[in-house]
């Protein structure tokens, strides 16, 4: 079923909201707007600039992080892959070697996530309150 | 004919002049002198109180919203690059602003089927209808949802010029051009007895963006 459109009104009516909406009233800004904007432009230039993030002295901390996190995901996935070949299709349960090796790398996977959760939660707050 | 072109070239030349002095004041700031920063500021307050005002239709908080446009500006100056005009990456800077003021904030708005109808024309004066009316169609625009209420706000604020406002939020003209659509179709459908007065407000002399003082 066609949509009831009559094009000559409704090129009219667009025609009544262009001309409502262009001529909207202008605003005259405040006396102590220009004023007060350069005071807090003053203030912000008078304050010391934030210091920056120190990349290179937290460089070394972050190769050693990313080298440790590495050499644990490779690690998990290496006992895996060994634990899985001992698993047959018919015995769904974790070998008694595969649970030991995968508890504490479930511990390690959730204090991860708490941090990343926890950060993103920071990044979060501080967008809201202007500082980012 | 002679007086339109005249007044085109008055324009052009004004708004060059205005990104010459833009210019000059930047790099004046970039090179440390704060002060250099109220040049912009008394030359652009007026159109950013004004977009302001548009996204918000709250005078105090149109100047709050503004002003802190003015202030991102200051601290995002460096990041200008200089392919587009000053005044399109102001715009598109204070449109993040607004948006994101709102957002925190919103202005209170009632919903779109909620904006009040004016009355008849039988029982009201004709031009306090016509104003009610012109008003109330403001206000609405205010009650679109968000994705149609930007591109109706900036199409308007940068005087019905689709590539201005699809610069302003980093859009395509096309999609810029639909979403006007879909938001004066809301409209329309709102404001049924818009098509009934297209007529006597085809004759009538609207000024287009007479002065307010204070």
């Amino acid at each position: 079923m066609k949509p009831n459109v009559n094009l000559e009104t409704d090129h009219d009516a667009n025609d009544v909201i262009d001309r409502i909406l262009a001529a909207e009233e202008e605003l005259v800004p405040s006396s102590g707007f220009l004023a007060a904007t350069m005071e807090r432009v003053r203030d912000e230039a008078a304050c010391p600039k934030p210091i920056p993030f120190p990349w290179l002295r937290a460089l070394p901390g972050i190769v050693l992080a990313a080298g440790v996190l590495g050499w644990c995901g490779f690690e998990l996935a290496r006992v895996v892959l060994v634990n899985a070949r001992e698993i047959s299709f018919t015995q769904l349960h974790l070998t008694a070697t595969a649970g030991r090796a995968l508890e504490p790398a479930g511990w390690v996977a959730a204090a991860l996530a708490v941090s990343m959760l926890s950060w993103l939660f920071a990044r979060r707050l501080a967008g809201r309150s202007g500082l980012l | 004919m002679v007086l339109r072109f005249r007044e085109e070239y008055l324009q052009e030349m004004q708004a060059a002049i205005s990104a010459e002095e833009d210019l000059a004041d930047v790099n004046r700031v970039l090179a440390g002198e704060a002060q250099a920063f109220e040049g912009i500021v008394r030359r652009w307050q007026g159109p950013l109180v004004n977009m302001a005002w548009r996204y918000c239709r709250d005078r105090g908080r149109a100047e709050e919203m503004a002003q802190e446009a003015f202030l991102r500006a200051w601290r995002g100056l460096a990041s200008w690059r200089r392919e587009s005009s000053f005044s399109t990456w102001l715009f598109a800077l204070a449109a993040n602003v607004f948006r994101s003021e709102l957002q925190r904030f919103p202005a209170v708005n009632v919903p779109l089927e909620d904006v009040a109808e004016p009355a008849g024309p039988a029982t009201q004066h004709e031009g306090l209808t016509e104003r009610r009316t012109q008003e109330a169609v403001r206000r609405a625009v205010l009650a679109l949802p968000t994705r149609y209420r930007e591109p109706m706000v900036l199409y308007y604020f940068h005087e019905m010029d689709v590539a201005a406002a699809a610069r302003t939020m980093g859009l395509p003209e096309g999609t810029m051009k639909a979403r006007l659509a879909r938001g004066r179709e809301l409209l329309r459908k709102r404001f049924p007895q818009l098509n009934e007065q297209s007529a006597p407000l085809k004759s009538s002399t609207l000024q287009p963006k007479k002065e307010v003082l204070q």
